[in-house]
């Protein structure tokens, strides 16, 4: 086998994988604009489910509401994923540190419907106790921020462990109290990793059908579990059109956040550029 | 806050460590009843492998760990349990610990801000700092953007923007190639000297130690084995393990056969040695004799008189370009090195493998090793 | 006078500050309350609840709720504890299978990705070095996109007049429709597709570090490229293969929606058993019991993961 057959293998097993991966995200976009109630047999192009979509109040409501559930989910995760990784970190031994490190992980090979399950019972033993909380936004939230606080943990630790232990002591050493030293050494250093686990908990809060299925109660429907509802029952073509919403939307923010970065790359090349030739000149 | 006199004017003792212990987990002991005393102006260097406790000590001083025991005095006060931020002592990293997020100028000005000196105060600090280190085109970069010269630089004018009382060094040139470390040591012991401060360092390098220190205390396992000034450790090293650490030598096992004053003599299997100073103790006892390489001549003649010399065969020759290292094997089977400093261009007339060669040398070159 | 009062203030704020550091320092507040808080927030949402259902799975259903597993007698506390969920499932034919086959389907994805995953995290770390990053966003997209949506679209693609046989059926090349969806068919593609990228990630951060000179010194010892391949290569990546497996193999055991969504009614997998247990029959005792042998099957390849870790980390240090 000569090289040149190694690469053309190579490049078509990856157009392969490729492939395989974007084919049902571009059919489900292509006939999201068919105009045919028959969600694969394709008519004629039109924004015909997009309107319907306008009028569809279920689907705008659990939109509404997941929105709201993901942002408060990614808020109390990243926050206490800040505190779970620095107990972690900063700590090396403490009692059950053991305890601690295995009941943040657990969220994250746990299947669903066992943290979801679990949650419930737990939830239905306190209402049973306190009377309290009610099934709702709230117990929903709770089980995405537990999901979130493992993922962000994981997220904030390896920024945290990468980091030069020396920078804290350093900071010490030149006057900052303990305090100081995590808002201007700490945190602005962690910044971009907050960032980062900000929207990988918002995601995975907005993606989420099986927790919000133990743990939503009656009026309160994500819009995971709305999608998940309708395609149990077969095709339907507002899903495709609200499928087709979420990846434009979601493209849109890679796009620009690559392209951000990367000015953000070229900016600082640019002034190195000239530090460099202001060093020379 | 006060500048220590400039020049290198031995006051008062400024940094005092009394018997100062520290233990990890209850058993491990980092360093084991330790006590030193750093007078003003002095530039003190801890040395020792790694795992000696001199690391431990440096932080001890800074305040990063509490002691066991023992107590750490500053100009009289006690800080044994003040925390670092309070201590008017300032370190510079191995690792340097530039703030990746800062320019250059916000480095050094971050220890001057978070005493909250008036603007252009920090600002006048800052740039007397920058011109001090020669990097004042650099201001606004980032530390990335710097060499590893350079970054040095930066991390000494941030330890030293603070004027502080004592500056603490931790491998200050650990992280520097060979070649730029030698030009790297002058500048930095030139820069100390300028602002006069006191001084304590840690290295793993004998020579760092002795071009950079004025003292030196040589650390295993947690002890000092040796405190003295450079030259005292490397002429008159009080044990096998300091003689072993600093430097090359060669060490003959021996009995003392006789003390007197001003003499002392022992017999070893290959030779006897004249030693041209007293010791205490008694004849009949087992010791070594240290003997540097340098100090040592080779010829080809039987040297006259009985004292300070043996012979055997160069079996090994290793050609440095200044000088050349001879293995000669005595007739015990003992090997020792030999240094000859290739002071002329000929080399003939030198020795050759396989040739029988005298050593000889002064009866101040030796000393005796007690323990 | 206002500079002094000034002053004044800023050295008992000084003061106020410099005794409130030390008794932060003296009682070390701030570690008790750094480690505190997030203790209690995982112990109550984490283990607290896998307790309750330790504990339920241990009880009985009545009408509205669980039998209490402490009961008075006389005065004194006396346990109760039911087995009868435990024993009905070991006893239930139809359970062990369900067990069983999602073990197979588990291993089966995994497989599937190792076969698919590796060739291509190979070949991505051998490509271009600017192209990587580009290569290794387009992995990660999808993942950015609902995944919910993402296996609709399979369900699209693969049922009975779905475009796959639409597309077949009128270029000619089948005359009736495959019967794909609700297959054991339709599950794998799904599984494959939805775990795909957790097979690669790991695989290709282990490869891309991978160092060449290695494979120039095996080649310059004689091994041909394959010999190279298989006896340098591969050992070397075989922390990334294992970390692919886990990530792959253990979500795989739980899954649910995958399966309710392409699988049938046929298809048995644990998750929808215990889904079914808990929303449909009500049986609470018998859906806790479920998910305590569930998590007992996946502690067993996350121990042997642990102590393959472990022994690294021993190997390393």
């Amino acid at each position: 086998m000569n090289s040149n057959m190694i690469k053309w293998c190579s490049r078509s097993w990856m157009f392969a994988v490729y492939f395989f991966l974007y084919m049902p995200i571009v059919t489900l976009v292509i006939y999201s604009f068919n105009d045919s109630q028959l969600v694969t047999v394709w008519s004629y192009a039109s924004m015909r489910w997009y309107a319907v979509l306008m009028q569809d109040s279920d689907l705008i409501a659990a939109v509404v509401l997941s929105l709201k559930i993901a942002s408060f989910s990614a808020i109390i995760s990243v926050f206490f994923g800040i505190l779970t990784a620095f107990a972690l970190n900063r700590y090396k031994r403490f009692f059950g540190r053991m305890l601690l490190s295995s009941m943040a992980s657990a969220p994250l090979v746990m299947p669903d419907v066992i943290v979801g399950l679990s949650l419930l019972l737990m939830l239905v033993s306190m209402q049973h106790w306190l009377g309290y909380p009610e099934r709702g936004l709230l117990t929903i939230l709770l089980g995405h921020a537990l999901l979130g606080t493992a993922y962000a943990t994981v997220v904030v630790t390896s920024r945290l462990r990468e980091m030069d232990g020396q920078l804290d002591e350093a900071a010490m050493d030149l006057g900052c109290h303990p305090w100081q030293v995590f808002s201007l050494v700490t945190l602005p250093l962690l910044l971009p990793a907050l960032v980062s686990a900000f929207l990988l908990t918002f995601t995975l809060s907005f993606d989420d059908v099986v927790l919000s299925s133990f743990l939503s109660g009656p009026g309160y429907s994500t819009l995971p579990m709305v999608i998940f509802s309708r395609a149990r029952l077969g095709l339907n073509p507002s899903i495709n059109a609200v499928a087709t919403v979420t990846i434009a939307i979601v493209t849109i923010a890679v796009i620009a956040s690559s392209f951000y970065s990367a000015q953000q790359e070229r900016r600082r090349k640019r002034e190195q550029a000239q530090a460099y030739s202001d060093a020379n000149t | 806050m006060s500048i220590a006199p400039k020049g290198n004017a031995v006051c008062e003792d400024l940094l005092r460590v009394e018997e100062v212990t520290k233990i990890y987990d209850g058993t491990i002991k980092a360093v084991d009843n330790v006590s030193l005393t750093v007078a003003s102006g002095e530039i003190f260097a801890l040395l020792g492998g790694s795992g000696c406790g001199k690391s431990t000590l440096l932080r001890m001083i800074a305040g990063f760990e509490a002691p066991t025991q023992g107590k750490i005095f500053l100009a009289g006060e006690d800080i044994t349990h003040l925390p670092p931020y309070q201590r008017p002592i300032n370190m510079m990293f191995q690792s340097y610990a530039l703030f990746p997020h800062l320019t250059v100028w916000d480095n050094i000005a971050f220890g001057l801000r978070r005493d909250h000196l008036p603007k252009e105060q920090i600002v006048a600090r800052v740039e007397s700092m920058l011109s001090l280190v020669q990097l004042s085109q650099y201001a606004n970069r980032k530390p990335h953007q710097l060499s590893g010269g350079q970054q040095q630089r930066v991390a000494l004018a941030r330890s030293l923007a603070k004027r502080p009382k004592l500056l603490l060094l931790d491998e200050p040139l650990g992280a520097l190639d060979k070649k730029l470390r030698e030009t790297t040591q002058l500048e930095l012991v030139n820069i100390i000297e300028e602002v006069g401060v006191t001084c304590v360092l840690v290295t793993h390098d004998q020579e760092e130690a002795m071009t950079m220190a004025s003292r030196i205390a040589v650390m295993s396992e947690g002890h000092f084995l040796q405190l003295g000034s450079p030259d005292d450790i490397y002429e008159m090293p009080n044990s096998r393990q300091v003689a072993d650490f600093i430097g090359n030598i060669n060490i003959f096992d021996g009995i003392v056969e006789e003390v007197e004053s001003d003499h002392v003599i022992v017999r070893s299997a290959d030779c006897s040695h004249y030693v041209g100073y007293g010791m205490s103790g008694n004849s009949g006892r087992a010791v070594g004799v240290a003997l540097r390489p340098e100090k040592i001549l080779l010829s080809k003649e039987k040297p006259a008189g009985k004292y300070n010399w043996c012979d055997g065969e160069v079996t090994e020759i290793v050609y440095f370009g200044a000088y050349t290292t001879y293995h000669l094997k005595l007739n015990s089977g003992k090997l020792i090195k030999v240094q000859t400093l290739n002071n002329a261009r000929d080399l003939s007339g030198n020795f050759s493998l396989g040739d029988r060669a005298f050593a000889q040398w002064s009866d101040l070159a030796m000393a005796v090793l007690t323990q | 006078m206002e500079r002094s009062s000034d002053g004044r203030v800023d050295a008992v704020k000084g003061q106020v500050m410099h005794k409130i550091s030390n008794a932060l320092r003296n009682f070390s507040a701030g570690r008790h309350l750094l480690i505190g808080v997030p203790y209690l927030w995982f112990l109550l949402l984490a283990l607290v609840p896998l307790l309750i259902v330790l504990k339920i799975s241990l009880s009985e259903m009545e009408v509205t709720s669980v039998s209490s597993m402490i009961s008075w007698r006389q005065g004194w506390p006396t346990l109760k504890l039911n087995f009868s969920s435990y024993l009905f499932i070991s006893s239930d034919a139809l359970y062990v299978q369900t067990y069983l086959s999602s073990l197979k389907y588990a291993l089966l994805t995994t497989l599937i990705c190792l076969a698919i995953g590796y060739p291509f995290s190979y070949f991505m770390a051998r490509s271009a070095k600017h192209l990587q990053p580009t290569l290794l966003m387009l992995i990660m997209l999808p993942f950015w996109t609902s995944f919910l949506l993402r296996i609709y679209a399979w369900k699209m693609l693969l049922v009975n007049n779905g475009v796959i046989n639409n597309v077949l059926m009128s270029i000619g090349m089948i005359d009736a429709p495959l019967e794909m969806m609700n297959t054991p068919f339709s599950l794998m593609v799904g599984m494959v597709y939805s775990y795909l990228p957790f097979m690669i990630l790991p695989l290709y951060a282990n490869l891309s570090k991978l160092d060449l000179r290695y494979l120039e010194a095996a080649a310059d010892l004689g091994a041909n490229p394959f010999k190279t391949f298989w006896l340098i290569t591969v050992p070397l990546s075989k922390a990334g293969i294992i970390a692919g497996a886990m990530l792959v193999f253990i979500p795989a055991l739980g899954e649910y929606v995958i399966p309710e969504l392409l699988g049938g009614p046929n298809t048995l997998m644990i998750g929808r058993v215990l889904w079914d247990e808990f929303f449909s029959n009500n049986d609470w005792p018998m859906a806790s019991a479920v998910a305590v042998l569930m998590v007992l099957l996946i502690m067993l390849p996350m121990a042997i993961y642990n102590k393959y870790q472990s022994e690294q980390s021993g190997l390393n240090s």
